[in-house]
């Protein structure tokens, strides 16, 4: 296993019925991401990620922290990532700026934050102390909330930025969430971008919607939509060609569309390097 | 340790109870804290995240019982997987967790009744998934078990391993689970009448298998899975001809069947 500190180009998201695909044909990906949550328990799972491991740089993303729960933070879950993270050497570890439980009870979906200094500095705090344990920076990712509080002080990306200055964490932006986001909430998705700071953004995330009566629904199961690939070449004006991931959950296709997809971003990748 | 802003934890109290269990009270509670834009309104955000939540446990439970959900049909399957939703809210960051209790629904739920065999299929599945994902297991330490004095062995409990399962079921449902998995082929037909069925469920290094012992193994496997000290389980199949524990016992390490041991009498104060 080599041990990798940064990544560049267009990795994809592993998924189970992937593992035999690339084991057998180990395609040129340079990075592969794995969703932590699935890989905790050790088991089968682990040992095709090990596999996988030993000849692709991966990046640990999960969606249990519960950063921005009341709870106390789940030490038990912590502790499992931990040894993961010990395990894996990923080049990065990520998670949402969101909360998933409350009072014990799991909702297993991301839920929104109302944007307010308080909880501002309480989940900067929470961030901090996750940091601490794990021995390094995390990532965080920017959702597509369908819900927004009324008594949100900050807007999402101001929020987002102070949030990152003061837990001293990177940012996953999430390309296609902030397309969606800024359809839904109607914004200027180019004002959220405006006030990120480049030198915190480590990774991008594509992924596609799903147009919905009236509104946009983040399902990650299409390709990525041709508005966000134009909000991305945005993005990479503004942020150089940051590592990009290609994600897909629900209705997961041939490792080959997948792919087709990478390639897809490499391409905007090695444009802006052209163009620099 | 931080301390959350007053508000924050009653608006994450209304917001699980307007989502995933929709109470009434949370959802009017909850609207007011809520901002509505053009293109999403309360109601439609409410309702995209209440589909987004039942639709997440509602696929972890196909992915864990994909064979029950072959047997009833995904329609069936999802309709019932609401009603099981609604009752056992998820108390566990991992999905993989989600699920346990649903052999038990099944065989309480009136819809599914003319499938008598169904909650087994489910008991079998469920056990599959946890072996499936379950940490490796040792193998049986060799040396330290050599260290115990022969007037010892008596008071060895020698243990299955730890995620192994023994399994009955009066329906062979681990040939139903078989010919209804998504690469096979079979059209075979399943006589629900042939008999008992005792299975051992467990993991092979990486192959996670489902093993039909016969009489005589299964008999000591039950032995073993009792915690009963190996002196008493030889005087209780001493009469018995058809087991030769002397014989099956490295057979069983070397399979890895028996993966560890302790001594009885270390455990009484």
């Amino acid at each position: 296993m080599v041990a990798m500190t940064t990544i560049q180009g267009a990795g994809i998201g592993l998924r189970s019925q992937h593992y035999t695909h690339i084991l057998t044909h180990q395609p040129t990906i340079p990075w592969l991401e794995a969703l932590s949550d699935n890989y905790l328990g050790g088991g089968l799972p682990l040992y095709h990620l090990e596999q996988i491991r030993a000849q692709y740089p991966i990046t640990l993303h999960g969606v249990s922290l519960s950063l921005g729960s009341a709870d106390p933070l789940n030490m038990d879950y912590l502790t499992q990532l931990k040894q993961l993270a010990d395990r894996i050497e990923p080049v990065h570890v990520s998670d949402h700026l969101a909360w998933v439980s409350v009072n014990g009870h799991y909702f297993n979906d991301l839920a929104p934050l109302p944007y307010t200094e308080s909880v501002l500095h309480y989940v900067a705090d929470r961030i901090l102390q996750v940091q601490d344990f794990l021995g390094r920076r995390i990532l965080i990712e920017n959702l597509s909330p369908y819900l927004q509080f009324r008594h949100n002080s900050l807007t999402e990306w101001q929020f987002l930025a102070a949030l990152l200055d003061e837990a001293d964490c990177y940012l996953l932006l999430d390309i296609n969430n902030v397309y969606v986001n800024a359809t839904n909430h109607g914004f200027d998705p180019l004002d959220y971008l405006d006030v990120l700071p480049v030198d915190r953004i480590k990774e991008i995330h594509l992924a596609g919607y799903e147009e919905q009566d009236q509104f946009l629904f983040d399902t990650h199961g299409y390709p990525v939509q041709p508005r966000v690939w134009t909000l991305y070449q945005q993005a990479l004006q503004r942020f150089g060609p940051v590592p990009t991931l290609i994600e897909w959950d629900t209705d997961i296709p041939s490792f080959d569309v997948l792919m087709a997809e990478a390639q897809q971003a490499d391409t905007y990748l090695c444009q802006h390097h052209l163009q620099n | 340790m931080s301390t959350p802003p007053p508000e924050l934890r009653e608006l994450q109290r209304l917001f699980y109870g307007a989502i995933s269990t929709k109470d009434a009270d949370s959802i009017q509670q909850l609207q007011p804290q809520m901002r509505s834009t053009e293109h999403l309104s309360f109601e439609r955000g409410l309702s995209a995240y209440q589909g987004s939540v039942v639709g997440k446990l509602s696929r972890a439970l196909e992915d864990i019982y994909p064979v029950c959900c072959r047997l009833v049909g995904v329609q069936f399957f999802t309709a019932m997987a609401r009603q099981y939703i609604r009752r056992h809210p998820s108390q566990s960051p991992d999905l993989g967790d989600y699920g346990e209790q649903l052999p038990a629904f099944i065989a309480q739920f009136e819809p599914a009744a003319s499938l008598p065999y169904l909650p087994d299929v489910a008991r079998l599945e469920w056990h599959w998934h946890r072996i499936f994902n379950s940490a490796d297991q040792p193998g049986l330490d060799l040396t330290a078990l050599g260290q115990v004095p022969p007037e010892r062995w008596p008071e060895l409990v020698l243990q299955l391993p730890d995620n192994a399962v023994l399994m009955t079921s009066p329906y062979p449902v681990h040939r139903i689970w078989q010919v209804n998995q998504a690469d096979a082929a079979s059209t075979e037909t399943i006589d629900l009448n042939e008999g008992e069925v005792n299975l051992f469920l467990w993991r092979d290094q990486c192959e996670t298998r489902i093993d039909l012992p016969n009489a005589a193994e299964w008999q000591l496997l039950q032995a073993f899975d009792s915690g009963a000290p190996f002196g008493e389980i030889c005087v209780q199949l001493e009469h018995n001809a058809d087991i030769d524990v002397t014989a099956l016992l490295p057979l069983w390490v070397q399979r890895g069947w028996v993966t560890g041991f302790t001594l009885s009498r270390d455990e009484s104060p």
